[in-house]
């Protein structure tokens, strides 16, 4: 009797660890069947292409979530890095203002996480000020307009990003999907990515265990900065254009993905494969809500309702944990069957 | 011989106490010393000639009056951030949706308006209080949701429009009333926003400070974990935080949709961040339990000074953001190294 009930709740935990599948083979199957106009190559190369900006920022993000800090800051520093890369392109051409542009993420990367480990200040409020201080700096730079290129190679380069090489998948897609791939396996098959999970889950016995964990938080801000540059420079060069608002709501939908995609805030927990799916799911869903007609705001409050709803559904999980936390709730269960 | 040793190794070994001149300030006199800094700051700039008008009455009833709206909404969020839970990010949305549904209510009149918008305000405290009180959301996260879903509700519901009081209300009286709400002034000088928030603070600092209530948020903020075992029902005292802090974004909504007068949904823009920003150089730290009321109220003061200052020396609003983000992150780790050098170590 006993038995079954664990087997059956180790098949409930395999099942929640691997929810965000389940979820996107849903939201897929039923835009599938009921969307007008979902199920076609068209349509769905639009889906991987504005997928890819967002899971290539993603990939940051999670990893921040997975040593337990929070940046607050990725969604200025895509816009930020989009700018660089495209205002700087008069002077020195894509091939030097494309790697300026995502150093220059990779720096307000470094100077996070410096603030964090050896100021230790908490990473709320570094990234919140330097949120304040990125978009002042941006708006500085533009005078307040989007920037946008207009010359013959820029647009030789868009479209270049933009034509798909094999189906649904263009260039910047591609560029995307490996790096996910890439840091998929990284953290989760050699020792130096397996330390970041085990900085995140516990900090103290990290550091007995030898880990420099200041090190590898810095490393994780400097990447999840460097991955906002690349995917706002990239976003930039194939629309040949920033708009100052590109990154706003990114932030929030990043959040939602790698929420969803079962990576806790408290660190230790989740990967870079699963935000991407739920990133896919997301925007499945968001295409779906389109293409049933029901504009842009019905997208925002779904998007908001969908993250509280993830939000609270942890917390009370981790709540009735907490009720039951020191007392051995199958023993409860048999002395009641006892009973009767 | 050796115990001697250990023992003189171990009184050598006790926390390295340096106490820094900034820090003793910082501690003694906290947020007011920086308040009276920047304050000589303007005074020497206007007798350099670089500044003009910094010390004149008028100039500094402005930079009262800019700072009262921050004051009502920074004061309330003051009690999320004792209570341990970083800040209220749903703030600024508080903050429109309340003042749009009171522009909306005004149909009805003028008091059955602002019954139902404390009642909204309410409503939004109380979701606040049962997510992250009772099941323990995190904060941060959570409020960010709940911004998104109340700007999904408001662009669903008014269809992006802005609308204006004087087009709803049932009669001009009512519309009157609204506008009065900023703009009335007691013997044509003190503004009642000023009056509302002298009765926030003074009811505020009272609850924080003199009551039971207040203790027990003490003992939340500083030991969650400690303050449950020991009896207090701390599921109640977070969630109360959340309430008091909606309810003064409400004030804060109203006031500011009656300095609009218009219902948009962008009208609390910002306002999460100043909030921060004045709590967290107003002493309070991140860690909750420590900090006051007064000092958020110095904290508001500083920024006022800032802005104020900036403002006339003519540096732009962008620039200034990129100042005031600056200084805030400066000025909180500031204060957590001069905490930490004194042996409170906040984390």
């Amino acid at each position: 009797m006993l038995k079954k009930n664990n087997n059956n709740q180790k098949m409930l935990k395999l099942i929640d660890k691997n929810r965000i599948y389940f979820i996107f083979l849903f939201v897929f199957l039923f835009m599938s069947l009921f969307a007008p106009r979902f199920l076609n190559v068209f349509n769905l190369t639009t889906v991987t292409k504005t997928m890819a900006m967002n899971a290539t920022v993603a990939i940051g993000f999670t990893m921040i979530f997975i040593i337990g800090q929070l940046d607050l800051s990725i969604g200025t520093i895509i816009t930020f890095s989009a700018v660089i890369g495209l205002s700087m392109k008069e002077y020195i051409g894509f091939g030097g203002s494309v790697p300026l542009a995502i150093v220059a993420g990779g720096l307000i990367g470094l100077i996070n996480g410096l603030l964090v480990t050896k100021a230790k200040i908490s990473s709320f409020i570094v990234t919140l000020g330097m949120m304040t201080v990125l978009t002042g700096v941006i708006y500085t730079m533009t005078g307040g307009n989007s920037v946008s290129l207009s010359s013959d190679d820029a647009f030789a380069v868009s479209d270049f990003l933009g034509d798909m090489i094999f189906p649904f998948i263009t260039p910047r897609v591609l560029i995307a999907i490996i790096m996910v791939i890439a840091f998929s396996l990284f953290l989760n098959r050699t020792r130096t990515g397996r330390n970041f999970y085990m900085v995140g889950g516990n900090k103290q016995t990290a550091w007995l265990a030898g880990i420099n964990t200041d090190k590898y938080t810095i490393i994780t801000f400097v990447i999840s900065g460097t991955m906002a540059g690349v995917g706002g420079v990239l976003y930039a060069m194939e629309s040949a254009a920033a708009p100052l608002n590109l990154g706003t709501s990114s932030l929030m939908y990043i959040i939602s993905a790698t929420i969803i995609g079962g990576t806790a805030m408290s660190g230790g927990k989740g990967g870079v494969f699963k935000t991407f799916v739920a990133i896919l799911m997301l925007e499945v869903l968001y295409n779906g809500i389109i293409l049933f007609g029901l504009g842009n705001e019905v997208k925002i409050f779904i998007a908001g309702f969908i993250l509280a709803a993830v939000v609270m559904n942890e917390a009370i999980v981790a709540y009735k944990h907490e009720k039951i936390f020191g007392q051995r709730p199958e023993l409860i269960k048999e002395l009641k069957q006892v009973q009767n | 011989m050796s115990d001697d040793k250990t023992i003189k190794e171990e009184k050598s070994d006790v926390r390295a106490i340096k106490v820094t001149t900034l820090g003793k300030m910082m501690n003694s006199f906290g947020i007011y010393a920086i308040a009276v800094f920047f304050l000589v700051l303007g005074i020497v700039l206007q007798s350099l000639g670089i500044i003009n008008n910094f010390l004149t009455t008028t100039n500094m009833m402005n930079i009262l009056d800019a700072v009262t709206l921050l004051g009502i909404v920074a004061v309330g969020m003051a009690f999320v951030t004792y209570s341990g839970h970083y800040a209220d990010m749903s703030v600024p949305t508080t903050m429109a949706f309340t003042g749009i549904i009171c522009v909306q209510m005004l149909q009805f009149g003028f008091i059955p308006a602002l019954i139902i918008t404390f009642l909204f305000g309410l409503l939004i405290g109380l979701i606040n209080a049962v997510a992250i009180g009772k099941f323990k959301a995190n904060p941060i996260i959570w409020t960010l949701a709940l911004v998104f879903v109340t700007k999904g509700i408001i662009r669903i519901v008014w269809d992006n429009k802005q609308i204006y009081p004087d087009f709803i209300a049932n009669s001009e009286r009512t519309s009157d009333l609204f506008d009065n709400i900023f703009r009335y002034r007691f013997f044509g000088k003190i503004s009642l926003p000023l009056v509302m928030l002298i009765i926030l603070i003074i009811a505020l600092d009272f609850v924080m400070k003199k009551t039971k209530y207040g203790a027990q948020l003490k003992m939340t903020g500083a030991a969650q974990k400690a303050a449950s075992f020991s009896g207090i029902n701390t599921e109640f005292v977070i969630g109360m935080a959340f309430v008091i802090c909606a309810l003064t974004a409400t004030l804060g909504g109203l006031t500011v949709t009656s300095l609009s007068r218009v219902g948009y949904i962008n009208n609390g823009v910002g306002y999460d961040f100043k909030a921060v920003t004045a709590i967290v150089i107003g002493g309070m730290t991140l860690a909750g339990g420590r900090g006051s009321i007064m000092g958020v109220v110095g904290g508001v003061l500083v920024m006022g000074l800032i802005d104020n200052i900036l403002t006339l020396l003519g540096v732009g609003t962008f620039s200034q953001d990129m100042i005031r983000g600056t200084i805030f992150i400066i000025v909180v780790g500031l204060n957590a190294k001069s905490l930490r050098s004194l042996g409170r170590d906040d984390a």
